[in-house]
């Protein structure tokens, strides 16, 4: 049976002991994160995750989102444990207290989130977009609209959504047809159709926000001319209270491989009241706004899926029993030895931690560079960790997400037949797992983010917050022999991703096929580097001081670190080879030769 | 005849400046005005004339010095001195009575023989003389220079059916090797060339910007890069020249040309400019023209007025879909493009090429000498029959008649063919019978753009080609981007360096774009820098260094060519040259420390050695190391060659080209001389005196530094220099060789480039073009 265990400890661990938020000292939002505040709020997270909403999970599957005529109901049970998440506050994490929420930094909300996803991706999702949406509006709308919307938004009596996607364009947002016709009262009137709306029509709010890119009738040509628009559900009355439907009308929802239990809707929306968020015409960068948040979000999924396929696939391993160690039984008591002692077991579970813990360690970092990027008190320093976060962002989406497939792909396999069936509720993971690499900005797109924009972005200026503190990590680890197992590797793969930056910058000058042709190869050497130095910096902090842990804790740390450095950092060498190889290969056969 | 003394009667702008760079080539000048009314000092007006000079922006002079060659006097006393100089030019008010009465003047005076010019570009030459003596007009011509006279290069020569070809001859060789210019010879006719087609390209631009609605940053931007215009564009330019120059231009232009002449349909000067005028928006001298900087609220903010209004508002970067780079850089694409853009461009240019192509032979029979003029008069790209060309003759004369515009003569005779040709290995040029004429170049010209023409590179890679250009010289040419120093042309200096000794006799550095080399690519750099590749990074170096170290000891002789701006590894690579002969206008400096850096190609320890082995350096080390330490820390430029040689960019036997299109002729021959008995340089061996020196240099910094002429990273930088300009850690008197002293520039590039505030230097430089001061 698939078993859920929150990562509390791996969490208290990487914020108390492996993070360094020393750039953030004597801020008083900072200050207050003190472990016994924090490790209070990983536990109870672990518990509301582990007893109320993993319960629901496989149900939700089974059951699904019907849609019945324009309305739609969410499987049994989410509505209550909806109700019960919000009223204990745990959809508003990140949100300003003057709104009524916690204020919390990211490092702290996004570790939360970890365990709410992995417990049920599916119910998570209609907490997370309404964060986006409050974020959209906190960030670029009026006061007016502010105090409208966001306190209700904040405590979740109202949800939101992200309606950017038509059934003609969805990568290329350009070619957006929904209309916004300006009305005598200065709001809007929104007519269109948009398809992929998650959490779009539901029966857990009274009321749903639609954040919505429309185009006014003499706006300019192409992604210049979208604005931003929050259309509600529900139109409000003057006091406030909920007055007459918006003609914002669901026509169906989508049958899909997962995330069975989130609503995937068509909208329609027929002259619908909408208000302007933002600037006229600007909309695309309130959006790219909410998109470098929800891509982290993401990039979150991928991981909080890959851990809760490693519990249960540990599970599995400790408990089945089949056939014997090849040395010779481990338990002669036994009529077979349980699973774990085989070779190519371990070797899928140690690939499935390495890259889960991993993960979780480069998102513990770049969570906490997002705080310093708001909240440093210099300008410079906020704005090298936000070029950190924007070269980063696209990496963490796409490793992480490819990673949640490899690893929930493999959880299934430990199972053997009995993962391939749903009983045992492995499968689900890799059918949830599988959305995260499509949307928020499909992978291959995120690569061309990288290598398109990123990399070039003032001639490398991004790469230098990556690149030279890794650098110096290496140098200052250069003479330290006990270390050399990680730093070597480290290096080594380092010196593949320098090169390879080079090359890409380089040739991509004279022809951008051959940036285009690396990309995805780049980005997952550069994740895969990423991860290898969380990886030697974790095992460089316990070989020189180890904090409160149990001595096992650190050992499997250092010994999964090891791993990381001998089994899976390796691929860099063939993904180099891969890049150095250019684009010919890959675009030299005619269209109508394949 | 030889020219060696002048006289320059009338000592305004033109005349000063024309006095300035017959001062630059040498030469001994007179200056003279009038005698103001009760001025105590006589000479009052060319004496002032001169101290401005002194000060003139951009500088008139080569070299401060040169002023000493101008002597100011007055009509009245020094009238007599006429009698000793070769050429007497009048540059006086356009107003015929005071010309002849001053003609008469110099006529009773000047020797005979002697050359008697005027600068008007107005009056024909026929109004000039007549009633002049026969003797008078014997040795009489135009001489029309264009302003500033230092650097504008054409001159425009009218001569009448009196004047001496040897005259002629004479003041078109002075006028070519000693001032530098491309002489165009003209018919008398109004305007002579570039003005008449200039002035009316400038008001076919500026009456069409208005009738069509557009701004002058819109007009500018389609009429610069994309026709092929500098940047300025049209309204730029009238700010440039002055605004209210263009009434007195179109009125003696209306004045004189024939009723019939399509000159009178652009004639009009709208109310606005009008306006502009009268309230002192005269251009750049004035309060401002089609463009203002406004400076209220402590910031620059480049303003543009609005045609319809006449009020100023925020310059706004023109969106026209015209503009794209996919349809701006496709002359048929932008000139068939619908929107206003490509109305305006076609409007523009179908009226202006026409009327270019219905001048000939009115105003010279030779369509060559009229793109030189629109080149070398109005520093367009490519002149009006180029530009056909590159449009294509028969889809021009096809969208003539699409649009019912009439077809000139000469553009109908070139139907099926093109203006220019390369045939049987000549240059040659259409002419109106449609028989095509062979393009010779004078003798001691010689073109790379004319070798390539018949020739293909001995070697070539992206960003460098050698050439063989007779008499077993090679030439190296730089075509990268802004011809930085990348590792192609470092390969192609190693291929040089290789092939010569088996197959030829010596090298020269040369090429034909707008900059010599404005440095080393530092773009690349920078990348590597960002993903930390230090070793990488110091390869680069090591290979900058190794490649200019192979070239000064290379068993052949090696000159460098300069034209234009030689920057940074620009200047390194001629400091290793064996000579070096540059154009009049070479700006060199090593300019690294703008950019957080050093010079690490060897260009501190050339610079160094340059300063030690001075024979007229003073005794003990410190003075040179001061001079190499105070040029390099304050990325000093020289804003001449002459100026370069007081640097010791250039040395004393480094020669100057005054004419650009004679530098390379005047680069191979200064090869060939080296050639007999060559021997390459004898290894360095300088004596340093190392932290003693070291504290010296700094001590001066840290005083700019507390008084914030520095900053404290200046400091830093400067540190690294004395590191390298003293010697290195040492304390006593040492004997470095030329690879310690490398190893040392190497040392402190590569501290200085990890270095972030080095690096957001780097990055500044590169995207605005301007430094930052960290």
């Amino acid at each position: 049976m698939a078993i859920f265990k929150a990562p509390v400890d791996d969490t208290k661990y990487l914020i108390n002991e492996f993070l360094d938020t020393s750039e953030l000292n004597g801020n008083p939002m900072f200050d207050d994160m003190t472990p016994d505040l924090t490790d209070a709020i990983f536990e109870e997270a672990g518990n509301i995750s582990e007893s109320l909403l993993f319960p629901l999970n496989r149900s939700g599957d089974e059951q699904g989102c019907t849609w019945d005529d324009g309305s739609v109901t969410t499987p049994d049970g989410f509505k209550a444990a909806y109700d019960e998440m919000t009223a204990s506050g745990w959809g508003n994490l990140t949100c300003q207290q003057e709104y009524g929420g916690q204020g919390l930094p990211h490092y702290v909300a996004n570790a939360v989130d970890e365990m709410v996803i992995a417990s049920n991706m599916s119910f998570s999702i209609y907490m997370g977009l309404t964060i986006g949406a409050y974020n959209a509006v906190n960030q670029f709308g009026s006061d007016t609209l502010k105090k409208t919307f966001l306190p209700n938004m904040v405590s979740g009596k109202w949800s939101g959504t992200m309606c950017l996607t038509e059934p003609h364009c969805g990568t290329d947002l350009g070619l957006i047809r929904t209309k916004a016709i300006l009305s005598n009262d200065g709001s809007y009137n929104i007519s269109g159709s948009k398809i992929f709306i998650s959490a779009g029509e539901h029966d857990l709010t009274e009321n749903i926000l639609h954040l919505v890119l429309a185009r006014t009738p003499d706006s300019p040509k192409g992604i210049k001319g979208i604005s931003l628009f929050l259309v509600p559900k529900i139109n409000l009355n003057t006091d406030g209270s909920l007055g007459n439907p918006n003609n914002v009308s669901c026509s169906g929802i989508e049958h899909k491989m997962g995330i069975k239990a989130s609503s995937t809707c068509s909208m329609e929306f027929n002259e619908s009241k909408g208000f302007l968020v933002g600037e006229l015409n600007k909309g695309m960068k309130a959006m790219f706004i909410m998109m470098n948040g929800a891509r982290i979000h993401v990039g979150i999924q991928g991981m909080a899926l890959s851990h809760v396929s490693y519990c249960g696939a540990v599970d599995y391993a400790k408990e089945r029993i089949q056939g014997r160690a090849l040395k010779g039984p481990k338990h002669p008591e036994k009529a077979a030895d349980p699973l774990i002692v085989h070779p190519d077991i371990r070797r899928m579970l140690l690939t499935m931690k390495a890259y889960t813990e991993g993960a979780r360690a480069l998102s513990t970092w770049l969570s906490f560079q997002l705080d310093v990027s708001h909240h440093a008190d210099t300008e410079e320093q906020r704005q090298q960790a936000n070029h950190l976060v924007s070269l980063l962002t696209p990496i963490f989406k796409s490793f992480l997400t490819d990673m949640g497939e490899t690893v929930t792909s493999l959880g299934m396999q430990v199972y053997g037949g009995h993962g391939y069936i749903r009983e045992n509720g492995m499968e689900q993971y890799l059918r949830d797992a599988r959305i995260c690499q499509i949307y928020e900005g499909a992978n291959g797109i995120q690569a061309l983010d990288l290598v398109g924009r990123k990399l070039p972005a003032h001639m490398g200026q991004y790469l230098r917050y990556f690149f030279h503190p890794l650098s110096q990590f290496i140098e200052e680890n250069a003479d330290n022999e006990s270390v050399q197992m990680y730093i070597q590797p480290l290096s080594k793969s380092f010196t593949r991703l320098q090169n390879a930056s080079l090359v890409i910058a380089q040739k991509g000058l004279s022809n951008p096929d051959e940036a285009g042709a690396a990309a995805s190869e780049y980005l997952k050497l550069f994740g895969l580097v990423a991860m290898a130095y969380m990886w030697a910096q974790i095992a460089v902090q316990i070989k020189s001081d180890a904090g409160s842990m149990s001595e096992e804790f650190y050992d499997a740390k250092l010994k999964t670190s090891l791993f990381y450095m001998q089994r899976i950092l390796p691929k860099t060498g063939a993904l180099l080879s891969n890049i150095m190889s250019g684009s010919d290969n890959t675009m030299s056969l005619d269209a109508e030769q394949f | 005849m030889k020219i060696e003394t002048v006289a320059v009667i009338g000592a305004g702008v033109m005349g000063s400046g024309i006095a300035a760079q017959i001062a630059n080539a040498g030469k001994q000048v007179l200056l003279l005005d009038i005698v103001p009314d009760g001025a105590e000092n006589r000479n009052i007006i060319a004496e002032s004339s001169i101290q401005k000079l002194l000060k003139a922006k951009p500088a008139a002079l080569m070299h401060k010095r040169n002023a000493k060659n101008i002597t100011a006097g007055n009509l009245e006393d020094n009238l007599n001195n006429l009698a000793d100089v070769d050429w007497i030019i009048e540059v006086i008010i356009e107003r015929l009575d005071l010309k002849q009465d001053l003609y008469k003047k110099i006529e009773a005076v000047r020797k005979p023989g002697s050359i008697v010019s005027s600068n008007t570009s107005t009056l024909p030459l026929a109004v000039l003389t007549a009633g002049m003596p026969n003797s008078f007009s014997d040795d009489f011509l135009i001489t029309h220079f264009f302003n500033p006279p230092r650097y504008m290069r054409l001159l425009e020569i009218v001569t009448g059916p009196q004047t001496q070809q040897q005259t002629i001859d004479a003041l078109s060789h002075f006028c070519d090797h000693q001032l530098g210019k491309g002489v165009v010879h003209c018919n008398d006719t109004p305007g002579f060339i570039a003005n008449r087609i200039g002035a009316y390209w400038m008001q076919t631009a500026m009456l069409d910007t208005m009738r069509l609605g557009l701004s002058v940053d819109e007009a500018d931007a389609l009429s610069g890069k994309p026709m092929g215009i500098p940047k300025t564009g049209v309204f730029g330019l009238m700010d440039l020249v002055g605004i209210d120059l263009m009434p007195h231009v179109l009125d003696s232009m209306v004045n004189s040309l024939p009723k019939t002449d399509a000159f009178h349909e652009q004639a009009i000067i709208p109310d606005v400019v009008t306006n502009m005028i009268a309230d002192g928006y005269t251009g750049r001298k004035g309060k401002g023209g089609f463009y203002r900087i406004n400076k209220t609220g402590g910031k620059k903010v480049k303003e543009s007025i609005n045609l319809d209004t006449g009020e100023y508002a925020t310059s706004v970067k023109p969106s026209l879909e015209s503009l794209k780079p996919g349809i701006a850089k496709n002359l048929q694409k932008f000139l068939n493009f619908d929107d206003k853009g490509g109305e305006f461009a076609w409007s523009v240019l179908s009226k202006t090429l026409c009327y270019s192509a219905g001048l000939i032979p009115e105003i010279g029979d030779n369509i060559e000498a009229i793109d030189r003029s629109m080149k070398l008069g109005y520093n367009w790209v490519y002149g009006p029959f180029e530009l056909i060309d590159k449009i294509g003759v028969d889809w021009f004369i096809n969208k003539l008649e699409a649009t019912q515009q009439s077809i000139p003569p000469l553009l109908a005779a070139a139907k099926g063919k093109s203006f220019y040709r390369f045939h049987d290995g000549q240059r040659q040029c259409l002419t109106l019978s449609g028989d095509y004429q062979t393009l010779t170049r004078e003798d001691g010209i010689l073109l790379l753009s004319d070798i390539k023409l018949h020739q293909q590179p001995v070697k070539k890679n992206a960003s460098a080609s050698l050439w063989d250009i007779g008499d077993g010289i090679l030439c190296l040419e730089f075509h990268s981007k802004m011809n930085a120093i990348d590792p192609d042309i470092l390969a192609m200096i190693y291929t040089a360096v290789d092939i010569i000794p088996n197959d030829y006799n010596a090298l020269v550095l040369y090429n034909e774009g707008t900059n010599y080399s404005v440095g080393a690519n530092i773009g690349l750099a920078l990348f590597a820098a960002n993903v930390a590749a230090w070793p990488q990074i110091e390869g680069m170096v090591k290979s900058g260094q190794d490649t200019y170290k192979s070239l000064k000891h290379a068993p052949f002789p090696v000159v460098g060519a300069p034209a234009g701006m030689a920057l940074g590894g620009g200047c390194e690579s001629l400091l290793h040259c064996d000579a070096i002969q540059a154009h009049a206008e070479s700006y060199i400096g090593l300019v690294e420390v703008g950019v957080g850096l050093i010079p690490a190609w060897g260009g501190s320890k050339e610079i160094l050695s340059r300063w030690m082995t001075n024979p007229k350096r003073p005794k003990g080390p410190m003075p040179a190391i001061s001079k190499a330490f105070e040029l390099i820390s304050t990325a000093t430029v020289s804003t001449s060659a002459q100026e370069a040689k007081g640097h010791l960019f250039m040395l004393p036997a480094d020669g100057i080209s005054m004419n650009r299109e004679r530098l390379l002729f005047d680069a191979k021959a200064k090869a060939l001389t080296l050639l007999d008995g060559y021997t390459p340089p004898e290894p360095l061996e300088l004596t340093l005196p190392g932290q003693t020196a070291r504290t010296a240099l700094n001590l001066a910094v840290t005083s700019f530094v507390q008084s914030g002429k520095a900053t404290a990273y200046d400091g830093v930088i400067a540190d690294q220099l004395a590191m390298i300009l003293s010697g290195g850690e040492t304390d006593i008197d040492e004997l470095h060789d030329e690879d310690d002293l490398l190893t040392l520039e190497r040392k402190a590039f590569m501290a200085l480039i990890k270095n972030e505030k080095t690096l957001n230097r780097v990055q500044h430089t590169l995207e605005t073009g301007k430094p930052l001061r960290n």
